[in-house]
């Protein structure tokens, strides 16, 4: 029996197991480390005052602790906040230097647009020109106030979204004018002077403004909040500057779930701040978006008629054999070509040709010759364009042959019985790889590198401007997110949250997208096949 | 009622057309979309190979009209010039006469008279380093260096024509040598106040004179000129050629039986000899020395008519010698002249057979054009795009010139090619610097090494837990759990590579750089506590309600296992590298074996891409596995086969092409792969295989290059060609893994 355990191979089939074990406990810690990292980010965290063994003391939320890299013995890192004072945002402490730790009730963290979080004890508020009623040292005032900012924030915004509307349709007069130049159109020519006598209004219009906008903030900034550090050092900060406050050693378990909804909300409908390691997501969201949309515009067509010939028009033989070949070929080739040839085919080519076509007056500033979201869009969908002809021609195939039969014999043309009874059935299948497609495109970070993907868009590829669809605009993406903070972004240590937050949104996003693809797919071959064997 | 039937059938009639018409619409439209498609994989490819292949176009040349120059001045040519538009050409006579012409029609467009600094204007020669300079030796012995300079001029009012404007200065002049009239003069000026001429006597010795201009602190110009005469005793022979580098601070001499000199004028007090030696042993001339642009490499031509570049490397005395590197396209006479380009490598080689140019690097022979005139004048145009010389008629002959990727070559590509400043030839790739003389460095071989060896290690990693893992979802799992490992894997591929890139190397690369010992440890514990697990399990297999576990729950019995193991690892690490390692295993790797420890390097790799090779091998070859008819297993285990002995010898066997179609895919996956070696590799192109250290596949360097890469330049292109090769590989590993899959399906059925 002994023996015979070892001679006929059970251990190998034990190694086997082993095998898919390792294999998808790679998976689960992929996932652990993702989601653990990811949730916890918003959390508003205790503020530890921690004294040390040489009388210093320092107040922070702690990070993690680990094993110290030499000697014995652990230490923690703390994030101290307050920038501008201490330089750096964490300190590393060596847990042997500990002397003393407490959570001091009276402690506020302060969450502003600039510099990173503040963590101190409230002092004073002093409304300057806004609330010249609000001053004094009481707490309530300080929400007061930055209840009464948050209003003046919102007009200034509106402010400023009337400048770019301006500036916007300053920028259209002067590329027509350009356009004038470039066609030589008389100086007296009407239509020119009209043009020009516009773009005069407007100009007035947009200094006006601008002096009104600076004027606001010139008011903005007289309020100020006066906070004392842990180690009795004053600070003022403006008032406008301040986001949000809380104080997280009294808050309640509920009072932090609101507060974590709160910066969930952030996350999905605010822009970046802080070279994108603060703030929201919403214009890497978007662009994602749009981008799959776009994307899905033409692999989808595509690929479904691409899948159609190849299962019910062409003849079997060899050139169905060769396509078969060239549409797994393209699913096999590496992200990157797809990027250079959408440099060297989309962009430069035909981005090239429509610049000296319809926009030769702006030459050699590109308008299309330059990566968009168009040729981003156009590159992804080649690169997915497969996976929708393979997924579209596997439902297809599962139709059983009784089914055309049947409708030929009713009489339908081809046409009629694919459109009528062959793509309905195979519509779940059709589904499955068009989202697959488009988890695909979710993901995929290599190619849109080099064809218009940015750090940082000033503006949406959608706007209020005409006409409305900006095709030929830079974009943001969840994808290069992660790549742009976590490798580009000089502070690597206070990046870090953001990525792992970006990281599990994208992770969502794909995972549930391309589950449900999975699963559609494996209810339909259930619903098909017709006993196996 | 027959009404009604009658306009129903027409009806259907026209529904039954317009069907029809519909089909054969549709018919064409889908056909026409399905052949798209196609068309589209090969137009990648053609486009790629079309931006990549001008690379290898050879240079173009285009002869210009000549301009009748000879009769309407007096004496000889001693110079000629052109601007880099090819609108204007001049030539300076030996009576100092320096007319410009209008190339195309061949008209004066002025005339300037040159005069000598002292004494008569007549001149004694010119030399030229085929720059729009020229250093004038007159009558008496003075010496005047002219710069000719030509500037596009738009015109506003004329609609913005262009025209050339052309302005000549004098940059320095010396006074005649106390020893006489000398018989040829070189002289360089340059930025920071250095001024060097030297002579050539009739009686063979050569003079050195030296001015320096400094400003010192206070604002004060000092001047300081010395005079010296070059030794020229160690040598045998007698000056044949002489070159003075451009900044004026190396000297270097050929003479008549194959010697070379070499000579540091950087102190101005003292010329320093650095070396004299034989260059060819069989003492032929060396009748002409230029130094190639970035005053690093020197050009010889000798009597036998070889083109040959020679440059300082360090021996095995740690001094620096000239070393012979690049032999270039040898002509039929003696070498009369050598210039270089002003933008490239290139050396231009004149011989009364032929004026033959080269690139340095790449040793390619570029452009051959007709005979050359002994003393004949010759210059480039800065920009190295035209080329004017004079023809024995006394007309003034150009040529444009078209040699758009002159350092690139499959030698320079794929070869080992001696660089500037390094002391042995090598693979190399740097594509830029931060100066312009700069020998682009583009070898694809380190970047081809990066992508395999990057490949090769997630392979080691992928390829046994994939296939593993996929005989056991298939043949031994639950029926019921492997409904949910098997969808669990597909979204395993679904993680975007760049989450995979950006744990490996914010996450996993400090986690493993952390507890290295404990990595290696664990690679000692996971095996061992196994084979101990497995001793424990013989005995406890006898057990009834323990049995139930080995049908097809041995992945979940095993997983604690596993866990304990590395987390003894984990624990045991450090304790074991202090006691052993002096507490820090990578400090004692680099001490005791010379292995550098990269913090992103192929253990990240391995993981990291392994990880997302898994699921593409794994899909595959549990599909192949799990279509190999049952009635093979079934026969198999009622002759008494046991379940795995099933397995090893007959389901694998079936299933083994497609098992192999899966690990072609997943390798062709991993050597395209861009995101994960980008962010996880460090991205440095070198050629090691150690385990420890990164590598820069091809992939990463097109991502990372191709922003920086200006459209159409030799960078560019070698990228597309990278982009190529990438695509070839992954084509030629694709189609074998899709042949081989078609014949399983048409073996098995669908699947």
């Amino acid at each position: 029996m002994k023996r015979a355990f070892w001679r006929i191979g059970e251990p190998m089939v034990w190694l086997s197991g082993t095998a898919l074990s390792v294999t998808l406990l790679i998976a689960l810690v992929l996932l652990v480390v993702i989601v653990s990292n990811g949730l916890g980010v918003f959390w508003p965290s205790n503020l530890v005052e921690v004294r040390l063994n040489d009388g210093s003391v320092l107040l922070g939320e702690m990070v993690r602790s680990e094993a110290r890299p030499e000697g014995a013995g652990e230490r923690v890192q703390y994030k101290i906040g307050n920038r501008q004072l201490n330089g750096l945002d964490f300190r590393w402490v060596n847990l042997d230097d500990i002397a003393l730790t407490r959570l001091p009730a009276d402690a506020v963290a302060l969450e502003r647009s600039e510099y990173g979080n503040f963590y101190g004890f409230f002092k004073e508020v002093d409304g300057g020109e806004i609330a010249p009623e609000l001053q004094g040292t009481e707490r309530s005032l300080l929400e007061r106030l930055l209840a009464k900012m948050e209003d003046e924030r919102a007009a200034l915004i509106k402010q400023s979204e009337h400048l770019n509307d301006v500036s916007y349709a300053m920028e259209e007069l002067r590329l027509k004018r350009v356009r004038y130049d470039y066609e030589v159109v008389a100086a007296d020519d009407p239509q020119r002077l009209a043009v020009e006598k516009k773009e005069g209004a407007l100009k007035e219009r947009f200094h006006q403004l601008l002096e009104e906008q600076n004027r606001l903030s010139q008011v903005l900034q007289s309020a100020t909040v006066t906070m004392t550090t842990i180690d009795g050092r004053e600070k003022t900060l403006i008032a406008a500057d301040v986001l949000r406050t809380w104080q997280p050693n009294i808050m309640t378990v509920g009072e932090k779930t609101l507060f974590y909804l709160g910066k969930l909300w952030e996350l999905f409908s605010a822009e970046p701040r802080e070279s994108n390691t603060e703030g929201g997501l919403f214009p890497a969201i978007f662009g994602t978006v749009m981008l799959i949309f776009v994307m899905s515009l033409f692999s989808f067509p595509f690929g479904v008629i691409a899948a159609v010939y190849l299962r019910e028009y062409a003849k079997e033989g060899t050139v169905v054999r060769l396509v078969r070949i060239a549409v797994n070929n393209l699913a096999g080739i590496p992200s990157i070509v797809y990027g250079i040839f959408g440099l060297g085919f989309f962009v430069y080519g035909v981005g090239g040709a429509i610049d000296r076509i319809f926009y030769p007056e702006l030459l050699p500033n590109p308008t299309f010759g330059t990566g968009g979201i168009l040729w981003a869009s156009l590159t992804l969908a080649l690169l997915t364009v497969p996976v929708v002809i393979v997924a579209t021609e596997e439902a297809l195939s599962a139709i059983p042959r009784e089914m055309r039969e049947g409708s030929y014999a009713l009489g339908a043309t081809k046409f009629q019985t694919l459109i009528k009874v062959l793509l309905p059935m195979a519509s779940p299948g059709i589904m499955t790889g068009l989202i697959l497609a488009m988890a695909r495109a979710a993901g995929e970070v290599a190619p849109l590198m080099i064809t218009g993907v940015v750090k940082l868009a000033p503006v949406l590829p959608i706007d209020g401007n005409f006409p409305f669809v900006h095709l030929d605009r830079k974009f943001m993406h969840l994808g290069f997110h992660i790549f742009d903070i976590g490798f580009q972004s000089p502070n690597i240590e206070a990046a870090k949250p953001m990525v792992f937050v970006t990281t599990l949104l994208l992770v969502l996003i794909v995972l549930v997208m391309s589950g449900t693809a999975i699963a559609l797919r494996n209810r339909m071959k259930k619903r098909y096949t017709f006993g196996v064997f | 009622m027959s009404e009604n039937h009658q306009r129903d059938g027409s009806m259907n009639t026209n529904y039954q057309a317009r069907a029809k018409r519909m089909d054969r619409f549709a018919r064409w439209g889908i056909t026409l979309g399905g052949l798209a498609v196609i068309f589209c994989v090969v137009f990648i490819l053609v486009l790629i190979v079309n931006v990549a292949l001008p690379l290898f176009f050879s240079a173009q040349v285009e002869r210009q009209p000549s301009v009748a120059v000879e009769s309407q001045l007096s004496g000889n040519l001693l110079a000629v010039g052109m601007d880099e538009y090819l609108e204007t050409s001049y030539a300076l006579s030996e009576n100092g006469e320096l007319p410009f012409y209008k190339i195309s029609d061949g008209a004066l467009l002025d005339q300037e008279q040159l005069h000598a600094p002292s004494g008569p204007d007549r001149l004694r020669g010119v030399e030229g380093d085929g720059r729009l300079r020229h250093v004038l030796l007159w009558e008496d012995g003075s010496v005047s260096v002219e710069r000719v300079r030509f500037r596009p001029f738009f015109d506003a009012e004329q609609g913005n024509e262009r025209s050339i404007l052309h302005q000549r200065e004098r940059l320095a002049t010396f006074a005649p040598p106390a020893s006489g009239v000398p018989e040829r003069s070189w002289a360089r000026i340059s930025a920071d106040g250095r001024s060097t001429r030297v002579d050539l006597f009739a009686d063979g010795h050569v003079e050195l004179l030296q001015r320096l201009e400094e400003e010192n602190f206070l604002g004060e110009t000092s001047f300081s000129e010395e005079e010296h005469e070059i030794d020229l005793s160690s040598i045998l022979g007698r000056v044949a050629s002489l070159v003075l580098s451009h900044d004026g601070q190396q000297l270097f001499i050929g003479s008549s039986l194959g010697e070379l000199m070499r000579w540091d004028l950087a102190d101005i007090e003292e010329p320093i000899l650095l070396e004299s030696r034989k260059a060819f042993v069989d003492q032929r001339a060396i009748t002409a020395l230029t130094m190639i642009f970035g005053d690093v490499s020197l050009a010889v031509g000798d009597a036998t008519g070889l083109v040959t570049t020679w440059m300082p490397v360090r021996n095995e005395h740690g001094t620096r010698v000239l070393r012979r590197i690049h032999d270039l396209s040898r002509h039929d006479a003696p070498i009369l002249a050598l210039y270089p380009t002003q933008r490239d490598k290139n050396v231009i080689s004149a011989s009364r057979a032929a004026v033959h140019i080269d690139n340095m690097t790449s040793e390619r022979h570029l452009l051959t054009l007709p005979a050359f005139q002994e003393n004949a004048p010759l210059a480039l145009t800065t920009r190295g795009n035209g080329l004017v010389t004079v023809s024995s008629q006394g007309k003034m002959l150009s040529w444009s010139l078209m040699i758009p990727h002159p350092e690139v070559s499959l030698k320079t590509l794929f070869g080992k090619v001696w660089y500037e400043g390094y002391d042995a030839p090598g693979y190399v790739w740097q594509s830029s610097a931060a100066t312009d003389d700069y020998e682009a460095k583009l070898s694809l071989v380190p970047l081809i090494y990066g992508s395999l060896k990057g490949t090769f290690y997630a392979m080691f990693f992928a390829v046994p837990l994939a296939i593993f893992g996929a005989i056991y979802t298939s043949q031994f799992a639950r029926p019921r759990l492997r409904g949910v490992i098997k969808p669990t894997v597909e979204i395993m591929a679904a993680v975007p590579t760049v989450i995979i890139g950006f744990l490996a190397a914010l996450w996993l690369a400090p986690l493993i750089e952390r507890s290295l010992g404990s990595l290696f440890l664990s690679l000692i514990f996971l095996p061992t506590t196994l084979v101990m697990a497995l001793l424990v399990w013989q005995a406890a297999r006898r057990n009834e309600s323990l049995q139930r576990i080995e049908r097809g729950f041995e992945f979940v019995a095993v997983a604690p296992i596993l866990i304990g193991a590395v987390a003894l690892a984990a624990w045991c690490g450090p304790l074991i590298e202090e006691v052993f390692f002096a507490g820090n295993l990578k400090q004692w790797l680099f001490n005791e074996m010379g292995v550098r420890y990269d913090p992103r390097n192929c253990i990240i790799i391995a993981f990291a891409m392994g990880f997302a090779v898994i699921p593409i091998i794994f899909t595959i070859a549990e599909d192949a596995l799990s279509n190999v008819p049952q009635s093979l297993k079934a026969a198999s285990l009622a002759l008494g086969a046991s379940r795995w002995q099933t397995v090893w010898r007959v389901m694998l066997p079936s299933a083994s092409p497609g098992i192999f179609a899966g690990t072609m895919i997943g390798f062709g996956r991993a050597v395209g792969e861009t995101m994960i070696v980008l962010m996880a590799t460090g991205n440095t192109p070198i050629m090691d295989l150690s385990i420890f250290n990164g590598m820069r596949p091809l992939s990463a360097n097109i991502a990372v290059e191709i922003p920086e890469a200006p459209v159409d330049g030799s960078l560019y292109r070698v990228l597309f060609l990278s982009a190529v090769l990438l695509f070839v590989m992954t084509f030629i590993v694709n189609t074998v893994a899709e042949l081989i899959r078609q014949r399983l399906r048409a073996k098995y059925g669908r699947f």
